[in-house]
């Protein structure tokens, strides 16, 4: 309906789409794999789940409380490693931190959370293999936003 | 889980967003109305279903219809409502939604019974303007990343706020619940009408399980004032990057609301 508009400057077109329609968000009901990645200190997490056919990612899902950068990213990343392998997944993230240009602290942090939950998704996987029954897999992220914040706070006194 | 709680409670957020996405101030404000009852039949329903030892989730399974005009909204809005009816229960609130539904669709009737009240519907136009305010582009984007943001947290804190308020035996806290939906579902809809004037009207993203399933009340409110501390900072931020003396008042006044909320959550400590 809209497809002609034209969106001014500033926030692309793309980031806006993202932001308004957030690609692969929700719960999958059958996942291979399911991973979290969790900062204690805000209790922002993402959740990933993945469905494999051997390296293939034949389709992927993520939910999150936290910003509006970590749905962006989440769902562009999602977007990018569906139907690709494992292998290229551990490169996407690269790639849209490279098509965003320069990112703020606080949006590195939101790309890590994302690509953490992912990678918990696959050592949940790992888990799995090796007979292990674990529902899925935590990773608790080194770095917080809101250790980002203070720091960002102070520099600009 | 519960295919009617599931429902109503996409029935609610459909009344909600058309009410936000129609110009026309009069059939806002009754839609509004209408949705804030639909809002209590799912409180209602959700009582229902816990006292008979079910449960209930806040999964989704809809998207916003980015429908250019009013009568497209409100044709929709019908089939949904006489989709939902079969699923009512055979109880005394079961008849209670049925007819509330059925003056709501005796409204819509009404609306759409006035070809005049068929206009182009502008918010979902993604054209990022606000006709009456003189907003640069740094000013606009500032403001779009604002409504997305504080859009969901509103949504997100709403339902916390229900869940938990549907699951405790204590007056205070029940009060204090209330208070706290309140006043979100009145950020929601500011945030919300905001949107629609920008042309970014769109669905807040579903609330996963472990978004509302609290285990630890007290934590969740250390949390929480530590989100509405962020929520202030970023309102005061916004209304000094607002060189628009209407908006930046707007703004200031929920910084205000914000810091009552802090004071309300710290009751339930």
């Amino acid at each position: 309906m809209f497809e002609d508009t034209k969106v001014p400057e500033g926030i692309n077109k793309e980031t806006l789409e993202h932001l308004m329609n957030p690609q692969n968000y929700g719960k999958m009901e059958h996942p291979s794999c399911v991973g979290v990645a969790l900062d204690e200190k805000t209790k922002e997490y993402v959740i990933f789940y993945t469905l494999l056919d051997a390296d293939t990612i034949k389709d992927a899902k993520f939910a999150t409380n936290g910003c509006q950068d970590t749905v962006v990213i989440g769902s562009m990343f999602t977007q990018m490693i569906i139907n690709n392998s494992t292998q290229y997944a551990n490169t996407a993230i690269e790639k849209i931190v490279k098509k965003l240009g320069k990112l703020s602290i606080q949006q590195q942090i939101c790309a890590d959370i994302v690509f953490s939950a992912f990678k918990a998704s696959l050592i949940n996987f790992e888990h799995i293999q090796n007979g292990e029954k674990e529902e899925l897999h935590l990773l608790k992220m080194k770095e917080s936003c809101e250790v980002v914040e203070d720091k960002e706070g102070e520099s600009n006194e | 889980m519960n295919k009617l709680y599931q429902k109503k409670h996409e029935l609610w957020l459909h009344i909600t967003f058309a009410s936000f996405a129609i110009g026309n101030e009069e059939i806002k404000s009754r839609l509004y109305d209408f949705s804030q009852i639909a809002f209590r039949h799912m409180k209602w329903l959700g009582e229902d279903i816990l006292a008979s030892n079910q449960d209930y989730n806040y999964d989704r399974d809809m998207s916003l219809k980015k429908e250019a005009s009013v009568f497209i909204i409100i044709n929709s809005l019908v089939k949904e409502i006489e989709a939902i009816q079969e699923l009512y229960p055979d109880t005394i609130l079961g008849e209670r939604v049925k007819t509330d539904d059925a003056y709501l669709l005796e409204y819509l009737a009404q609306i759409l019974s006035f070809p005049m009240n068929d206009v182009v519907v502008t918010s979902f136009n993604m054209k990022r303007v606000w006709l009456d305010k003189n907003l640069s582009q740094e000013q606009i984007d500032a403001l779009t990343l604002f409504l997305f943001e504080e859009s969901y947290k509103e949504y997100e804190l709403i339902l916390i706020y229900a869940y938990m308020q549907a699951r405790t035996n204590d007056a205070l806290q029940f009060n204090v619940f209330q208070d706290l939906i309140d006043e979100s579902h009145f950020h929601l809809k500011s945030f919300g009408n905001m949107m629609a004037k920008l042309g970014i009207l769109t669905l807040p993203r579903m609330l996963h399980e472990m978004t509302y399933i609290v285990k630890d009340l007290k934590q969740f409110v250390v949390d929480g004032i530590a989100e509405e501390e962020a929520a202030k900072v970023m309102c005061k931020e916004l209304s000094e990057r607002i060189k628009d003396a209407e908006l930046s008042k707007f703004f200031d006044f929920i910084n205000y609301q914000e810091s009552y909320h802090i004071e309300l959550m710290k009751k339930l400590l």
